[in-house]
């Protein structure tokens, strides 16, 4: 018996780390050809001479995308978006997370379930509205819209992140600091945001990375070069359907890396808050 | 703005000399005031960036409307019009298949990988950091990436393929019509599988290891093992990531605008695909966009309001 169960496990183990192989390939290829293709001549990338592994690498696509597209200004403006909303939603969702979570007056489940109704509700239903809204308000070229747009997702996901991790903060603690004359808002920074820390960590990275990462509104809302992203900026510039590879993958791999190094720096953390919230699917 | 309201209510003072009944009802008072305020800020972003655009969806399909200009009332012409076109009903086909598809075949290829990485393994850790990447990554990038690998002259595909004489001519993974869809859906699952693994994975290790024992002293195969414990003790976590990915996936317009833009003639057109395309494509119609979206919230609904519901309660609390 236990021998034909450890023949099993073993068959099984063998064919976990093929499929282990299989799967590494299917996700580490188009990375591989992605960073090939930045550091390669053209003459490697397109026609007879192209090849699989770069024989000659160069970083001179990455200095073309510096020099001839304003690509530090879409840096720029990524990172004030990504910043920007990040702050805001932050805030807002710490305070309205807590509300929720400690305090009790009518209408409170109701908000909640309408806060997490938001957070589900796709953005490609709301684009076109919105568009609509942002052109009448000015907003639509501008940083500041771009800001506004993304609380609309990053405020509900925050909110219900948060509102999960401080109800799990022992209420005793607060009574207590309670007690000793801390009001609400002085238990809420010393007790209760010190504890949930990780839960800050995650609902940052999200906020980040997706603002960082958003596309449709950046792309519908934007028209001059002066407010666009990383993630619209290089594919309008390339006009179109004229690619060009070499300078285009260069952007991509410097677009994809903060994002990239986030989520291996915050993973653990990531991981967790994903599984029990979501986001990408 | 708020908590500076807050921190000067005059707390000491108001204690002195109210009796317990009253003392109670202030401390409801203050709870309540503090809560409307606390949630302001967030009622203020759900009613006007997501509630009150979504009742302008909703007026705006009545109208004949073009950005800037005042919208024309033209009652249900709108969804007539959509009813009637052979491209709406092949992008709801469309639709149905790429989230079908798209959804069955990352749920798969996220389980495997799940039950993969929960064996024991030398560097399993590292692997599994390795295997979640694609899901971190800008949507937009992997499509743009992807564009290029499926590129007809040099793209890494058609390179090896050729390389290998396994083809003379190279093919046209986005523009051949009978490719495309499948082109855009292998995408789709490259990008979204690590989120189902990472669920299910996280699923797998909250099973506790003394249900596989006690199955292993009874003679339980590992087939069985699968079928009696892993499978059930999964269930709430499929139907949630199911459901997430299939409201995301549909509504998802990154990977169809970037590698074939609908094309080639509405084979890869989905949803929000189209909508973009007749708001936002040279007529302008915002109206006829809006009523694509809102024609497919109905399906959208169910799932999102059982998801809300389901994660309120994982939530714990209410």
């Amino acid at each position: 018996m236990a021998m034909r169960m450890t023949a099993q496990r073993r068959v099984f183990q063998g064919l976990g780390n093929g499929a282990l192989l299989l799967m590494f390939l299917w996700t580490a290829i188009p990375f591989y050809w992605m960073i090939a293709t930045s550091l390669k001549h053209d003459k490697e990338i397109y026609g007879y001479e192209a090849t699989l592994i770069p024989a000659r690498p160069t970083l001179d696509n990455y200095a073309t995308v510096f020099r001839e597209t304003p690509y530090l200004l879409f840096l720029r403006n990524s990172l004030a978006v990504a910043a920007g909303s990040t702050f805001l939603s932050m805030v807002i969702a710490v305070l309205g997370a807590y509300a929720i979570a400690r305090l009790s007056f009518p209408g409170r489940a109701l908000l909640a379930r309408g806060l997490v109704f938001t957070y589900l509700v796709p953005t490609s239903l709301l684009f076109i509205p919105m568009f609509a809204m942002m052109s009448v308000l000015r907003l639509t070229d501008s940083l500041h819209g771009l800001i506004i747009a993304y609380l609309g997702f990053d405020v509900p996901f925050c909110t219900w992140l948060l509102m999960g991790y401080f109800r799990s903060v022992p209420v005793e603690l607060e009574e207590a600091a309670r007690v000793d004359g801390c009001n609400r808002v002085s238990a809420l920074v010393r007790i209760v945001l010190p504890m949930s820390l990780p839960a800050l960590v995650v609902v940052t990275f999200f906020s980040f990375t997706h603002a960082w990462n958003e596309f449709l509104y950046a792309h519908v809302f934007t028209s001059t070069t002066s407010a666009r992203t990383v993630t619209t900026g290089l594919v309008n510039f390339m006009s179109q359907d004229v690619f060009f590879w070499g300078p285009l993958m260069a952007s991509t791999v410097m677009s994809a890396l903060p994002p990239v190094l986030m989520f291996l720096v915050f993973q653990r953390w990531v991981v967790k808050g994903l599984t029990l919230g979501g986001v990408k699917g | 703005m708020a908590t500076s309201t807050t921190v000067s209510l005059p707390l000491p003072s108001s204690r002195r000399g109210l009796g317990w009944g009253d003392k109670v009802q202030r401390v409801l008072m203050r709870d309540r005031t503090l809560g409307y305020l606390f949630l302001f800020p967030a009622l203020l972003v759900i009613v006007g960036l997501v509630a009150y655009p979504f009742a302008s969806a909703i007026v705006m399909t009545f109208q004949a409307k073009t950005a800037g200009a005042p919208g024309r009332f033209i009652g249900l012409d709108n969804y007539r019009e959509l009813l009637g076109s052979e491209q709406f009903l092949r992008t709801v086909f469309n639709t149905v298949v790429y989230t079908a598809v798209g959804v069955g075949v990352k749920f798969v290829l996220g389980l495997s990988m799940a039950l993969v990485l929960n064996q024991e393994r030398f560097c399993n850790n590292l692997f599994r950091s390795f295997l979640l990447i694609p899901w971190a990554i800008p949507t937009v990038m992997s499509a743009l990436n992807w564009r290029w690998i499926f590129d007809d002259a040099s793209g890494l595909i058609n390179n090896i393929l050729v390389r290998l004489s396994l083809i003379d001519e190279t093919i046209s993974w986005l523009s051949d019509p009978n490719l495309a869809m499948l082109s855009v859906i292998v995408v789709v699952v490259w990008q979204g599988t690590p989120f189902f693994t990472m669920s299910f994975l996280a699923g797998l290790q909250a099973i506790p290891k003394e249900l596989y024992e006690a199955a292993e002293i009874d003679g339980a195969s590992v087939l069985q093992q699968f079928t009696n414990i892993t499978l059930p003790r999964l269930r709430p976590i499929f139907i949630s990531a199911v459901m997430l990915s299939a409201i995301l996936t549909s509504a998802g317009i990154q990977f169809v605008l970037v590698l074939t833009n609908g094309g080639p003639s509405d084979r890869t057109m989905i949803f929000p695909v189209l909508a973009y395309h007749l708001a936002l494509g040279g007529a302008q119609r915002l109206g006829m966009g809006a009523a694509v979206s809102l024609v497919f919230f109905p399906i959208l609904v169910v799932f999102i309001i059982f998801l809300t519901r389901r994660m309120l309660r994982e939530k714990g609390g209410d």
